[in-house]
């Protein structure tokens, strides 16, 4: 099964919950199992947050895009006219500190860059769009 | 929604979803524990970064006056998520899945 969706979210986390319907809405209709939904959630979720904590000069709604690709679902968050940011290139956190070490945050993106099979980034005309695949299982 | 409260044999019972919009609320919870305890996460089917921090920043606190958490009933998508956060050298994690 093929299938495909996209919706604009404000940049504000208060609006997660409404991302979480848009995209269990999705996953009912494109059949996708439980485990892959908690991951792509979760990887949304710390990329949305991202986006709008650390905004890059962007203003404009984000534009959530979700699709089914036969064994793969595809995810893309897109955030208008900003500063370029690839989280390929954010070095991980340190999970192998002491707690007394350890401090909070961090951890968002170094989940995301474990939990997905591949990460894309494109960036044109001051656009700025992260993409995730995520395999079916 | 996520639902945090204490059992019967004084645990702290966690389930649903601790994604950052009940992060507030858990902290504020959590603020309320001052020696160890058990966390029952067998209810639990979400957790987003936000969520682990407040469980950190919790361990760090105890730990400072020779107290800790212990995390029990932790399911496989959750394990996954503390074993890539580091959570096996901060905390206690009972080895065994929830019934």
């Amino acid at each position: 099964m093929d299938s495909r969706t996209r919706r604009s979210f404000p940049r504000t986390a208060s609006c997660l919950p409404e991302i979480f319907a848009f995209m269990d809405a999705f996953f009912d209709e494109a059949r996708v199992g439980d485990s892959c939904r908690n991951t792509a959630q979760l990887a949304v979720e710390e990329l949305f947050t991202n986006l709008v904590k650390y905004s890059r000069g962007g203003k404009s709604d984000i534009r959530i895009d979700l699709a089914r690709d036969g064994g793969r679902l595809i995810v893309s968050l897109t955030d208008f006219d900003v500063e370029p940011f690839d989280i390929r290139t954010v070095p991980d956190a340190k999970t192998d500190l002491s707690l007394a070490e350890r401090k909070p945050g961090g951890l968002g993106i170094h989940l995301v860059k474990r939990l997905v099979d591949h990460i894309d980034y494109e960036y044109a005309d001051r656009n700025s769009t992260t993409t995730f695949i995520k395999n079916l299982e | 929604m996520l639902d945090i409260k204490f059992g019967e044999q004084g645990q702290i019972v966690v389930s649903g979803r601790f994604d950052a919009s009940q992060a507030e609320r858990a902290e504020e919870f959590l603020s309320k524990v001052t020696e160890s305890r058990e966390m029952d996460l067998g209810g639990l089917q979400y957790i987003s970064s936000l969520g682990l921090g407040v469980l950190l920043a919790t361990q760090k606190r105890l730990m400072g006056t020779g107290h800790a958490l212990k995390l029990t009933n932790v399911r496989g998508h959750i394990r996954e998520i503390f074993h890539f956060s580091g959570f096996e050298q901060v905390f206690e994690i009972d080895p065994n899945p929830p019934a």
